[in-house]
């Protein structure tokens, strides 16, 4: 099966006006997205995210090196029948309806008829702007914006989605949403390229991970195996009395090739308590 | 997996979804409140009682004349803003908007989106310079009744023979709205096609929208005077000045030969000929500057 995604020794520089000094944006990057996979992109702003997925998809060309797309060369139009692309802080024609929006670039992608009407309803439902479909984007929230411009990435089941910045500016509430769609995409075999500096958003979604700084791909490599440190081991209990805890204290003591680094109460996420306070509640 | 389209450049249906969603766009940016006001003019222009020192037998001609200058007149004005603003407002606008970036990530060749933005302008001109032709018509064919009658009147009391009258009477009708003034009402619509080509160009490599508004209606404005300065610099300069003539009416449109709507109001005719030539020429510049455009927003990075 060919690779999603295959990005070799790509690099990008701009030439500023004005004989400005040349700035090397993405300097050999080289990424292999397996089909099926999440990968997440990550890296602080300006380090050359962006850039990369824009020569992924054509929007900008490498100065050297290559870009494919299950084996399409991205430069070539026809590899963007296998792409969906959410833009960081995408606005999208105000004037038309939600399901007019999706109507439109599904018919860019050449659908039409029943089958175009079946899946603008199908999307709708999907990230749960059905009572919104009538409305027109101008009066959407940022976090339905974001989601509309999923659902259009989505038109044509693509079998690749690039995703830039999915929940900049998007509150707790709408970016567990964006989320949970992550999550049914790969459900359903499709490819995800996320590019954020979101961390632990990246950390709970992706199944590999690139760390880009400065435009040079630093660290690479699966999510799991990264972030293991290899000569710790995690040990979880519940309801456990303190004379329980000092008794396995001792036992690792006694061993004498490990030792106890400490023990103390589970955190939740100051994410999970807000949505646990701020979902499915009738009153403040 | 949905069914794939045959991704080449030119496809008439994703040019067509294009153009209706430029089209819809600039509609419910209430670019049509203009026709009210178009309205307003042309009704206005229709109970002027013009004072005229021409003989008894010329009554009411002014108020023909006038209506049909007045329209052509704001049918021009309208047409040649709307293609230079509206066509040089939309790039600019999808690429800070970001709406660009969703749609070249489909499979949408450039060309198909360029000549979807220019078919999406230039169809609104259309229906604008006919509903505002209609009126016109409409306006202009009440008055030319008013003026028939008049001279019809007058021609009896002056005892002309029925040949005279009848001739009389002909020369009113043809100061009406005939397929002449038709063909005057197109040729308004052609040279909009060229300045909305021109503004595409434009916006293809500029930055504002201010930049590709200035710079259109300065093209325009050379445009119309395009001939006179060719053939004072190019006229007797020898195969170097013939190209140079020939390199000048290629960069900046020859809107010279769309002068001939001053002369349609003044009654004359329009040869299918003439018609045909204009047409060719609006044709040839289209084409040129759509592909000139193309050539650089293929290359264009966003």
């Amino acid at each position: 099966m060919p690779s999603a995604v295959d990005i070799q020794n790509l690099v990008k520089v701009f030439h500023p006006s004005f004989r400005g000094t040349p700035v090397r944006a993405v300097d050999n990057v080289s990424i292999t997205i397996e089909a099926g996979e999440v990968y997440g992109l990550i890296g602080p702003n300006g380090s050359g995210k962006s850039t990369t997925m824009k020569a992924l998809l054509g929007l900008v060309a490498p100065t050297s090196g290559s870009c494919r797309i299950f084996e399409a060369d991205s430069l070539e139009v026809d590899s963007r029948q296998q792409v969906g692309f959410l833009p960081e802080n995408p606005y999208f024609y105000k004037h038309l309806t939600g399901a007019e929006t999706l109507a439109f670039y599904g018919k860019l992608c050449g659908l039409r008829g029943r089958p175009l009407v079946d899946r603008i309803s199908e999307l709708l439902d999907l990230v749960d702007l059905q009572a919104a479909r009538d409305r027109r984007l101008g009066g959407y929230s940022k976090g339905m914006l974001q989601r509309i411009g999923l659902a259009q990435a989505l038109i044509q089941e693509p079998r690749l989605v690039i995703l830039d910045e999915p929940t900049a500016g998007v509150d707790p509430v709408g970016s567990r949403q964006i989320r949970d769609l992550i999550f049914a995409l790969k459900e359903r075999g499709i490819t995800v390229f996320l590019c954020s500096h979101l961390l632990e958003q990246v950390q709970e979604v992706c199944d590999r991970v690139g760390i880009i700084y400065k435009g040079r791909m630093v660290k690479e490599g699966r999510l799991d195996e990264m972030l293991a440190i290899e000569e710790e081991t995690e040990v979880l209990l519940r309801d456990a009395t303190p004379e329980l805890i000092e008794r396995i204290r001792k036992l690792v003591e006694e061993s004498g090739d490990s030792k106890f680094l400490g023990a103390g109460k589970s955190r939740t996420t100051l994410e999970r308590l807000f949505l646990e306070e701020t979902t499915n509640r009738d009153e403040p | 997996m949905s069914k794939a389209l045959p991704n080449r450049p030119l496809n008439p249906r994703r040019i067509g979804v294009l153009a209706f969603n430029t089209f819809t766009q600039l509609v419910r940016m209430k670019v049509f409140y203009f026709l009210a006001i178009f309205a307003v003019i042309v009704i206005g222009s229709n109970s002027l009682n013009l004072p005229t020192n021409s003989a008894p037998e010329n009554a009411g001609i002014q108020v023909l004349f006038a209506i049909k200058n007045t329209s052509i007149g704001c049918m021009g004005l309208f047409s040649l803003v709307l293609a230079v603003v509206a066509t040089g407002l939309l790039l600019p606008k999808d690429v800070e908007d970001r709406t660009l970036y969703t749609i070249l990530a489909k499979p949408v060749p450039r060309l198909d989106y360029l000549i979807g933005k220019l078919v999406g302008v230039t169809s609104l001109i259309f229906i604008s310079l006919l509903a505002m032709d209609l009126l016109m018509v409409g306006v202009l064919q009440m008055r030319t009744n008013e003026v028939v009658e008049m001279r019809s009147q007058f021609a009896d009391g002056a005892g002309y023979p029925p040949e005279m009258k009848a001739r009389y009477i002909n020369e009113t009708l043809a100061l009406g709205p005939t397929w002449n003034l038709q063909g005057g009402v197109l040729v308004v619509f052609f040279r909009a096609v060229v300045m909305a080509s021109v503004a595409l160009l434009l916006s293809t490599f500029s930055t504002s929208t201010l930049f590709t508004a200035v710079v259109g209606f300065m093209v325009l404005f050379v445009g119309f005077f395009q001939a006179d300065a060719r053939d004072f610099y190019f006229s007797g300069t020898g195969a170097l000045g013939r190209i140079g003539s020939g390199a000048m009416t290629v960069v900046l449109p020859d809107l010279q030969l769309f002068n001939v709507v001053d002369s349609i109001i003044e009654g004359k005719v329009l040869e299918a000929a003439s018609l045909l030539k204009i047409a060719g020429v609006t044709l040839f510049y289209c084409v040129i500057y759509t592909f000139t455009s193309w050539i650089i927003f293929a290359r264009k990075e966003f």
